[in-house]
């Protein structure tokens, strides 16, 4: 057991669902407390798509990963897909133990996985500590230690016990190794499932898909709990933490949309915005209050943009941070943040009532 | 605020929590109300007599020590 633990704390395996922490660190709990195992192929942030794709190229090696994280002679191992998704039918053809998730974009994160998987909602837990110890949801009920590994983490696991450190390693940056899979989509010409890792420039990365049309003007890295770029900023950005922490973002879960540019971007914001509202697990007060409170201010601001408005919203962004028992409204206030700043010119073209697009509204999402 | 040393730190169970604001009285400086009267938490360190009487009052019992 310690030499996968020491071997993954060598290659310098972070997790690649988002939060890009040690794995050797979670598995070596995983491992003193016996903890039940959930891999995480939910795919659940706007334009994810890399867990699908592990699932339906690589089915055998995540197996194999999942085995080497678990351990033990009986290993007790779930997959979390999307309820009737490709991904869940591959899984359950392979005869494996499928954990359907409702389609709800708070029900993927970790805690909502641990609570499915004991009977309860798909709605994230307080997490008064870690689960990988075991502890008890809100209502006092028993939840044994249980550990979530995104699925692209689990499969790197295998690729390294097979390869080596070194292999691994030959990838990436020193602070951050490792090949990564990245969705890039939207408005490009060949949107698709790329692999890459941290220190290519973005605009390498959005090469591969077809490059970066001239006429986008702004690209999002990390979907809805992630930032948006301008076009500009896009061509010169390193995809690696402190390039991507220059604008407020991180690496995420691999996630590159290029913007439609036919729509107001002020509106794609909006669109996203009121999304992530509407998908509060209204459970927690200041996410279920806030979160529509901000798509609100977000329209009036569209409409109006006064100084004042945009100091409000800043307050109520600030009203969001940790004030959740998940990430959720920290991820869609980062989002709103950065859209914020990224769109000031067209804000400020929407208080001359100069919006080229005339605040056209779309049904569809990004 | 009391030093790191001696203090507790205060945590609010988000789903537990039913905005009485409570809190906001038995833990004043610490504890704020947002608009919907729910807390907003400025800092963490409480002193820990205080911070156990409003665990106790908390009608909820959302109030927690780490
Ligand atoms: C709202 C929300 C949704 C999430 N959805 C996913 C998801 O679909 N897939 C995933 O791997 N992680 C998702 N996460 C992150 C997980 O909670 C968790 O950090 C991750 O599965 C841990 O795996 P890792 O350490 O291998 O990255 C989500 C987090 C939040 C806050
Ligand atoms: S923060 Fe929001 S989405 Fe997360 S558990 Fe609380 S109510 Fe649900
Ligand atoms: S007293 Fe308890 S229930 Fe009331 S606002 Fe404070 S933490 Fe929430």
């Amino acid at each position: 057991m310690t030499n996968i633990a020491e071997l993954l704390e060598t290659a310098g395996l972070t997790g690649r669902g988002g939060a890009a922490f040690s794995t050797a660190i979670k598995l070596k709990a995983a491992r003193e407390n016996g903890a039940e195992l959930i891999v995480n192929a939910c795919d659940g942030e706007l334009g994810a798509a890399k867990d699908a794709w592990i699932v339906a190229h690589h089915l055998h090696e995540l197996i194999d990963g999942a085995a080497l994280v678990a351990g033990g002679r009986r290993p007790h191992i779930r997959y979390a897909a999307h309820r009737g998704s490709r991904t869940a039918g591959l899984l359950a053809s392979a005869g494996l133990p499928v954990l359907e998730v409702p389609h709800r974009y708070v029900s993927s994160e970790e805690t909502a996985l641990i609570s499915l998987a004991q009977g309860g909602l798909a709605k994230p837990m307080t997490k008064r500590a870690p689960f990988v110890f075991g502890g008890r949801d809100s209502q006092g009920r028993k939840v044994p230690p249980t550990v979530v590994l995104n699925a692209e983490t689990v499969w790197r696991v295998s690729q390294i016990h097979r390869l080596g450190a070194e292999w691994f390693r030959s990838f990436g940056t020193s602070a951050e190794p490792g090949p990564r899979l990245v969705a890039v989509g939207g408005h490009v010409a060949r949107p698709g499932m790329y692999e890459a890792s941290a220190g290519v420039a973005l605009s390498d990365l959005l090469d591969s898909a077809g490059g970066l049309p001239p006429d986008a003007r702004h690209v999002g890295v990390g979907g809805l709990g992630g930032v948006v770029l301008t076009a500009a900023e896009a061509r010169s950005t390193i995809w690696e933490t402190p390039g991507m922490k220059r604008h407020g973002g991180a690496l995420g879960p691999g996630i590159v949309t290029v913007w439609n540019p036919a729509e107001c971007p002020i509106e794609t914001a909006a669109r996203m915005i009121s999304y992530g509202a509407g998908e509060s697990a209204g459970q927690c007060g200041p996410c279920m209050f806030g979160m529509p409170a901000l798509a609100a201010d977000w329209t009036d601001l569209a409409r109006n943009p006064t100084g004042k408005g945009r100091d409000h919203l800043l307050l109520r962004l600030s009203q969001l941070e940790r004030r959740g028992a998940c990430a959720h409204p920290d991820g869609v206030a980062r989002f709103a943040q950065s859209a914020l700043r990224t769109l000031a010119p067209e804000f400020a073209a929407h208080a001359n009532h100069a919006c080229q697009k005339g605040h056209k509204r779309h049904a569809q999402f990004v | 605020m009391p030093s790191s040393s001696e203090a507790a730190r205060i945590a609010v169970d988000r789903v537990l929590c039913t905005g009485h604001g409570v809190c906001a009285q038995t833990l004043p400086g610490a504890i704020v109300l947002d608009e919907w009267g729910y807390p907003v938490l400025r800092h963490e360190a409480v002193e820990p007599e205080a911070a156990a009487l409003a665990v106790k009052l908390c009608p909820a019992r959302a109030l927690y020590l780490r």
